[in-house]
């Protein structure tokens, strides 16, 4: 952080717009990207057009520098003169002319300065560790505490007015903010799967830096430039202000404003075309730094999304086995159209679509019902829009994310009509959410006491104290043994589980009738999992909960749920009890998810390798209007590209029925764990789905 | 926590050192001598070094470093050469100045920059790109260039406010805001402009937190999760950013010190320097880097008190 950059606006600062993280990319991009990208472009254009013209300067004047006129003193714009005459006649275009390169050239300079050493320091420092890194950043932080203009003024002081030694001094002084910035950067750059590599075989330090590491800060630095640049013009012009800047043959911009300033009494028309000239070159770099660092941040932030699938995706869809519990027939799902709302159900979803706004939808009219105490696991791979439709119940969909059809009857009320305020009555306090990254869901700055007792009081509108002995005893209903410690402890002291423990406890603050788990269990370790599994499984059986689990973990389902929706593609393909569907798979992409089960049965030999599931699920606008499962099935015809019927399935309950989206459902007889005799094709690789 | 303490008093000290060598150094590799300012112009180099050699400055570099060093540890900064004052108490007087521009400017940066940045986080649209167009242009302009203007337009066309000089809080409370009025303003334009944009960002990232959601499915009220959550989360960059923000002004009211002819600690700087005031110059140099140096402590224990992580440890 700049501590001081005086006149100018610091670099953090400028750091902080710099980047309008992505996020902000979809709120800005109302905004025409071609305006955004010509913007740069227009800057670009005037930063080149300024340092042709400034070099160029004695070409092109219109007028000898000194040309005085005296009968044209103060003269406003005129064809002879475009920008007007100054107190002894002289053309203002002209002088700014004249003046430019000695304002632009040695802040170039400074810029040059700054990198040189900062970089190279930055480089020295992530390669040779913590000693040699300690030591610069040590340097580089005294630096930045210098106050950098009365030094620069000191140095004028001592050695009188050189403007391209200031401007030197200067890039020793912001050097330290560069090798702040490119420290970081480096040290990660490096710790590159291929940065690595190449290191490991022997190519010569230099080399890396040169080949991988510089390029790879390539933007970063493009981006620090530019908005050095801006500091810097501002410096040197604060500077020549002051008269501390160049003054023969011309002054350079901050000179003729202070010569201008002489006379904004009687000719405020002087301080306008100095100023304009300044004031866009400095625009310019800074737009020139926000068009290139928005367009970093937008890369970085579509690598992170890769990532993020790919990581999601390696992750092996595990069955559990043939652990189902009997699972009681009372809250079977419901088929897609039957009439009226089943009247015992406490949540009825019907024909729910969602869909992005002017966008493809990603969730399809999907259909299910919950019984008061039923557990339902809705399951699928990555990418089937079970979050999309968890979220969808209480009204929780992402920005720009909203419910385009069908209903969600809960407790008598169709939650997809009515407006936020009343959803947000019945958030917290009917329906509950815990997610899937317990270490993020909670406040960070603010103790778990304040967290927990803020809803208890506005839900149970009790005082402080009952707030905080209700928090207390919660924590203990989800097995936490010194809830006192833990209420007094802020997020970062706690464990994963814990933190977790803690997220039900919040869940619970508003005594809700629906749960809603979306892969509660995902981000913890195994054995916390299990953990959390039978607090999930104990909190049903003790208060009569419904919760309704988003996993991608058939064990899970099998271990804790009662009824199960497996989507595809945004659409339930088959639904019923547990025993029934995960039991005796009716539709292929169930069987198959079933066969990528890494669980072997005892007595079977271990496989070589594990089956997966080839292909990936299709994003939503290629969904074909047929089977969309087609693609991946082994057992796929022509037939399935008509669009597919959900029928019935997994016999009929007397609260609901199951239901399979497949022309041709494999029979019962067919034993889903012999993988050779499912739709489980080709074996790729082990545990990787896709 | 004391640990952390002690370290940065340690810091804090190095970089005074640190400051005060780099001056000592500047001065006297410039080549300049005092005598040749208090001789005068026009005397034999004799009378030159008869001069040097009573201001001790023909003793040992090291020497001289550590009597002065010594003398300003006891708050003795020497003399003028030019007018023969105490450096010090010129400086202790001129202090209040500075501080209150930097205090005011900094104070209204802060009201309305996170004002005007969480109006653009929360309602968007057009108003944030009003936001961000505006404070971009703000950040740009040179602000001698913002002051001179506003001192054409308020004071010399509208008469509104006085255009330079300074009186005292103790003369007059009412003239003292006056006079302070317009350097302020021109000050808290730019200081705004780059509160607003940290506000901005700060919100707008804090909304996307995965904890907002957590509240959101609690069906906490938009103002709480908007004004205690989101804003408490976007705190810690918008503090330290006030406080370079205070470390700036301090810097850059040299200039604004000269547009205004304020009698403050900048006017003191381009005043020594204009006359090779030697130990004027190493005594401004040593006083703002004290007030940067207390500055960033106070600013890292407001930080260290915000962030449980380093509150708890």
């Amino acid at each position: 952080m700049t501590a001081s950059s005086g006149t100018g606006p610091s670099l953090t600062t400028a750091a902080g717009p710099a980047g309008p993280p992505a996020a902000e990319g979809r709120r800005r991009s109302r905004l025409p990207r071609a305006v955004r990208s010509a913007g740069g472009a227009l800057s670009a254009a005037w930063l080149v057009l300024l340092l042709l013209g400034s070099l160029t300067a004695p070409l092109w004047e219109p007028y000898p520098v000194d040309d005085q006129e005296p009968l044209h003193t103060l003269a406003g714009p005129s064809g002879s003169h475009w920008l007007g005459t100054d107190q002894l006649g002289r053309d203002v275009l002209t002088r700014i002319a004249a003046g430019s390169w000695i304002s632009v050239g040695p802040v170039l300079l400074a810029v040059a300065v700054a990198f040189g050493i900062g970089i190279p320091l930055a480089l020295t420092a992530a390669e040779h560790g913590r000693w040699v890194e300690r030591g610069s950043s040590r340097f580089a932080e005294l630096l930045l505490a210098l106050p950098s203009v009365i030094i620069l003024l000191a140095f004028v002081g001592a050695f009188g007015v050189h403007p391209w030694a200031i401007m030197t001094v200067l890039g020793v002084l912001l050097s330290a903010p560069v090798y702040r910035i490119f420290v970081g950067q480096a040290q990660s750059v490096r710790t590159l799967l291929y940065v690595d590599a190449a290191r490991v075989n022997g190519v010569s330090s230099l080399r890396v830096n040169l080949r991988h590491v510089l390029p790879a800060m390539a933007t970063t630095i493009a981006v620090q430039a530019a908005q050095l640049f801006a500091i810097g013009i501002l410096i040197e012009a604060g500077l020549a202000f002051l008269g501390f800047g160049p003054s023969v043959p011309s002054p350079s911009w901050g000179g003729l404003i202070a010569d201008a300033s002489q006379s904004v009494y009687t000719d405020p028309w002087l301080m306008v075309p100095t100023g304009l000239v300044l004031a866009l070159t400095v625009i310019a770099a800074n737009v020139l730094a926000d068009t290139v660092g928005g367009e970093r941040e937008r890369e970085r932030k579509r690598a992170a999304a890769a990532r993020r699938a790919k990581r999601r995706a390696a992750r092996p869809v595990v069955a559990g086995g043939t652990a189902a519990r009997p699972a009681s027939m009372t809250a079977g799902p419901v088929a897609g159209t039957v009439a009226a709302a089943d009247p015992d159900a406490l949540l009825d979803v019907r024909d729910l679509t969602v869909a992005v706004a002017d966008g493809p939808a990603l969730v399809t009219r999907v259909s299910f019902g919950m019984r008061p105490g039923a557990v339902l696991g809705l399951v699928g791979e990555s990418g089937c829009g079970k979050t999309i439709t968890a979220r969808a119940l209480p009204g929780l969909l992402p920005e720009g994310v909203q419910v385009a059809g069908g209903s969600v009857w809960f407790a008598g009320r169709d939650l997809a009509g009515l407006p936020e305020h009343q959803l947000r009555a019945i958030r917290g306090r009917e329906i509950a959410m815990i997610s899937q990254e317990p270490m993020v869901a909670l406040d960070p700055v603010f103790s778990i006491g304040y967290q927990l007792t803020q809803p208890i009081r506005r839900f149970r509108g009790v005082g402080r104290a009952e707030a905080r002995r209700i928090a207390a005893e919660l924590l203990g209903q989800v097995g936490i043994t010194d809830p006192r410690r833990v209420l007094r402890s802020y997020p970062h002291q706690l464990s994963g589980g814990m933190a977790q423990r803690v997220c039900i406890a919040l869940a619970l603050t508003g005594s809700p009738r629906l749960l809603i788990a979306d892969e509660p269990t995902t981000a913890l370790d195994v054995t916390v999992q299990a953990e959390i599994l039978s607090l999930l499984r104990s909190l049903v059986k003790t208060t009569g909960l419904s919760v309704l689990i988003v996993s991608h973990d058939l064990g899970v389902v099998a271990d804790l749920c009662d009824d199960v929706a497996v989507m595809y593609a945004g659409q339930v393909v088959e639904a019923g009890t547990v025993a029934g569907v995960l039991g005796q798979p009716s539709h292929p992409y169930t069987a198959a998810l079933l066969g990528a089960n890494p669980h072997v049965a005892e007595g079977l030999p271990v496989p070589d390798r594990l089956p997966s599931i080839p292909g990936t699920v299709p994003a939503p606008a290629d969904w074909p209007s047929g089977c969309r499962f087609a693609g991946r099935c082994a057992l796929a015809t022509a037939a399935c590209a008509d669009p597919v019927p959900a029928t019935r399935a997994h016999g009929a309950g007397p609260g609901g029925t199951g239901i399979v989206r497949c022309i041709h459902p494999l029979s019962p007889r067919q034993e889903p764990h012999q993988a050779h005799g499912l739709p489980v094709p080709r074996p790729v690789e082990p545990g990787v789905t896709s | 926590m004391l640990t952390y303490l002690a370290r940065r008093l340690a810091f804090a000290v190095a970089t005074v050192l640190a400051a005060s060598v780099v001056s000592f150094l500047l001065v006297h590799a410039s080549g300049s001598s005092p005598g040749a300012i208090t001789a005068g112009a026009g005397a034999s180099p004799a009378q030159v070094a008869a001069e040097n050699h009573r201001l001790g400055w023909d003793q040992p570099l090291v020497t001289q470093y550590l009597t002065w060093l010594g003398h300003a540890a006891r708050g003795n900064l020497g003399v003028s050469l030019i007018d023969g004052h105490n450096i010090w108490s010129d400086l202790l007087n001129r202090l209040p100045v500075t501080a209150s521009i930097a205090l005011f400017a900094t104070l209204l940066s802060a009201i309305f920059g996170v004002l005007i940045g969480v109006a653009a986080a929360v309602r968007g649209g057009r108003l944030d790109r009003l936001v961000s167009v505006g404070s971009g242009v703000a950040l740009s302009l040179p602000q001698f260039w913002v002051g001179i203007l506003l001192v054409y337009l308020i004071a010399i066309k509208w008469h509104l406010l006085p255009a330079t000089g300074y009186v005292t809080f103790s003369a007059s409370p009412g003239q003292y805001l006056q006079s302070l009025a317009l350097p302020v303003i021109t000050l808290a334009i730019t200081g705004t402009a780059i509160i607003a944009r940290t506000t901005r960002t700060g919100m707008i990232t804090a909304l996307r937190q995965e904890h907002i959601r957590t509240l959101q499915a609690l069906g906490t009220p938009p103002w709480r999760i908007r004004y205690v959550h989101a804003l408490r989360f976007a705190g810690g960059p918008v503090v330290s950013v006030l406080g370079i923000q205070f470390i700036a002004l301090f810097g850059g009211s040299v200039v604004i010190e000269q547009l205004f002819a304020l009698p403050g600690l900048g006017q003191a700087a381009a005043n020594a320097i204009d006359n090779s005031d030697i130990p004027a110059v190493q005594g401004v140099v040593i006083i703002a880097t004290v007030v940067v140096v207390i500055t960033n402590l106070v600013l890292d224990l407001v930080l260290a008190a915000l962030d449980p992580k380093v509150r708890t440890a």
